[in-house]
């Protein structure tokens, strides 16, 4: 399958150190790619040599069909990104900020600027100099700019950090309006797992400098099947009425005292009375599904076990 | 280019050089009036031929406008890097040497033409204000060849040879060690120890270009395959 970004053994080393090492992402055309790491995991590193700032050790990069080299410079024309923090010219206004963006990218169309600014909610603050802008404004006027020239590919390195639920939201859908009515690719990247997973297409998982998972979210949520969640007050005699009385073994008693059902065929009614008839007082009984955060912190410990193991 | 160094004066908010430029004319401009009576009549003529006036402000005005350029070289390219905003500048669909070349030649021509205006300005006033201070140098204005070169070729000299300090101020990623070069530098070639001076030393000079010159070229030749950080 043709991919828009693709990139091959890619791999930073930085004073000796491997920052990245053998990353093989690919992104299709169109799709929102969430790219989950915790920090340092190299999210950032990967995002900088994608744009260009940084130079691959080894490995190579394709972006729209042409491998990138640091004589690239056109095929940044089809980009938008954040990386890190956005940085602005603070002494100019949000306006005049965006306006240099579009002379410096050669894009003239006439109403972009103040579409740009109103998809953002920053068309009042637009002739405010920069300086007098709070975090999340800063944020969303870096958004503002990586969208302004309706890029092809958006790289979007953590982009709703300093925003609040509301700002995260809006970032969310303006997101998602984006990928549907005009296909741009968006790769972005997060540590915030909750915030992505309903709008991702496909999950890379990277640790430690290695893509340990690149998963269609739909495979991800097949693969993380529902189960029955129990809260009792004694949850081993609650576990020896579920092993006894219920012949059910399929279940796991969690850290936190609860207890998980993985066969989701038995009745929940029937449950709760079985538990009630023996002396088990149920608190709550719900039937969930495992989220991306439980996906990503299985794997990332399955990764760190491994490493861990391997060093001594 | 002239729309990248435009947008580099833009948004390097260049009213706030000319403003600097003419508070430093009108303060050189008080100091040389004081001044230039009593330089007329207790000096020699200098080194090829000059008067005393026409040398002071050659000095001055050199001396001031090498840490003028200094200070720009240092807002213009290294704060870039130092504040990220050259992230945002190799973001662009721009070949990253031509930014560069931008960023240096917005500020040569700039600091050219201020330092140029302001040698003019002190010239013009000098003139003018004859039948006040009494001074009778008549080599402060001329419509000669040879003084307009010479006010030519010194003052792109002098801006040139500011160019040292991209190179150290890139190489410690610091703007201080970039204006503390421009300073040395300043006192190098306009300040003297007793008789003894590297002011108007042609080979001197020379040599200094070739500095500035290499400086230039080492802060800009990797820039396409160097890591930004």
């Amino acid at each position: 399958m043709p991919y828009l970004l693709q990139t091959d053994k890619l791999t930073k080393i930085i004073g000796g150190k491997e920052l990245v090492k053998d990353v093989d992402l690919h992104i299709k055309k169109g799709e929102i790619y969430g790219f989950l790491g915790a920090n340092g995991a190299g999210k950032t590193t990967i995002m900088k040599m994608i744009t260009n700032l940084w130079k691959p050790t080894f490995g190579s990069i394709e972006i729209f069909g042409e491998v990138l080299t640091p004589k690239s410079t056109e095929l940044l024309k089809r980009m938008g990104s954040i990386i890190e923090f956005p940085v602005f010219y603070d002494h100019m206004s949000g306006y005049e900020n965006l306006r240099l963006h579009t002379e410096y990218m050669g894009y003239y169309h006439h109403g972009s600027i103040e579409k740009a600014l109103e998809m953002l909610d920053l068309t009042e603050a637009a002739a405010k100099p920069v300086k007098n802008y709070s975090l999340g404004m800063k944020e969303r006027l870096g958004i503002a700019r990586a969208i302004l020239c309706r890029p092809e590919l958006l790289i979007l390195d953590e982009p709703t950090n300093g925003l609040d639920p509301a700002g995260m939201r809006q970032i969310r859908n303006l997101l998602n309006m984006l990928c549907a009515e005009y296909g741009t690719t968006i790769m972005v990247s997060t540590h915030i797992l909750s915030e992505i997973e309903s709008i991702a297409d496909t999950i890379g998982v990277i640790s430690h400098g290695r893509l340990i998972r690149e998963s269609d979210i739909k495979e991800i949520q097949q693969m993380n099947p529902d189960f029955i969640e129990l809260s009792v007050s004694d949850p081993r005699h609650a576990a020896y009425v579920l092993h006894e009385k219920l012949r059910l073994t399929n279940f796991k008693i969690m850290e936190d005292g609860q207890i998980r059902i993985y066969d989701t065929s038995v009745n929940i009614p029937e449950l709760s009375k079985t538990l009630a008839l023996n002396d088990v007082p149920v608190n709550a009984i719900g039937q969930k599904a495992e989220t991306l955060e439980d996906f990503f912190l299985k794997l990332t410990t399955e990764v760190n076990g491994d490493a861990k193991t391997h060093q001594a | 280019m002239p729309k990248l160094i435009r947008l580099e004066w833009k948004k390097n908010n260049i009213k706030k050089y000319m403003l600097i430029t003419v508070v430093i004319t009108i303060i050189l401009q008080i100091f040389m009036i004081a001044m230039a009576r009593e330089l007329e009549i207790t000096e020699p003529a200098q080194p090829g031929g000059k008067s005393m006036i026409r040398t002071s402000i050659d000095l001055f005005t050199h001396l001031i406008f090498i840490i003028f350029t200094g200070v720009m070289i240092s807002a213009f390219t290294i704060d870039s890097y130092k504040k990220k905003t050259m992230d945002l500048m190799f973001s662009y669909p721009i070949n990253r040497r031509k930014i560069l070349f931008s960023q240096i030649a917005a500020v040569w021509i700039f600091s050219f033409a201020s330092l140029l205006f302001c040698k003019l300005w002190l010239c013009v006033l000098l003139t003018l204000t004859r039948p006040i201070t009494g001074i009778v140098t008549t080599d402060i204005l001329s419509g000669a060849l040879p003084y307009w070169l010479d006010m030519i070729v010194s003052s792109a000299a002098m801006v040139s040879i500011s160019y040292i300090s991209l190179l150290t101020g890139m190489l410690k990623k610091s703007s201080k060690t970039a204006i503390v070069t421009s300073v040395i530098i300043a006192c190098f070639t306009q300040g003297n120890i007793g008789e003894a001076t590297l002011s108007g030393s042609v080979p001197f000079y020379a040599l200094l270009m070739a500095f500035a010159l290499l400086s230039v070229y080492f802060s800009v030749y990797h820039a396409e395959t160097k890591d930004l950080r």
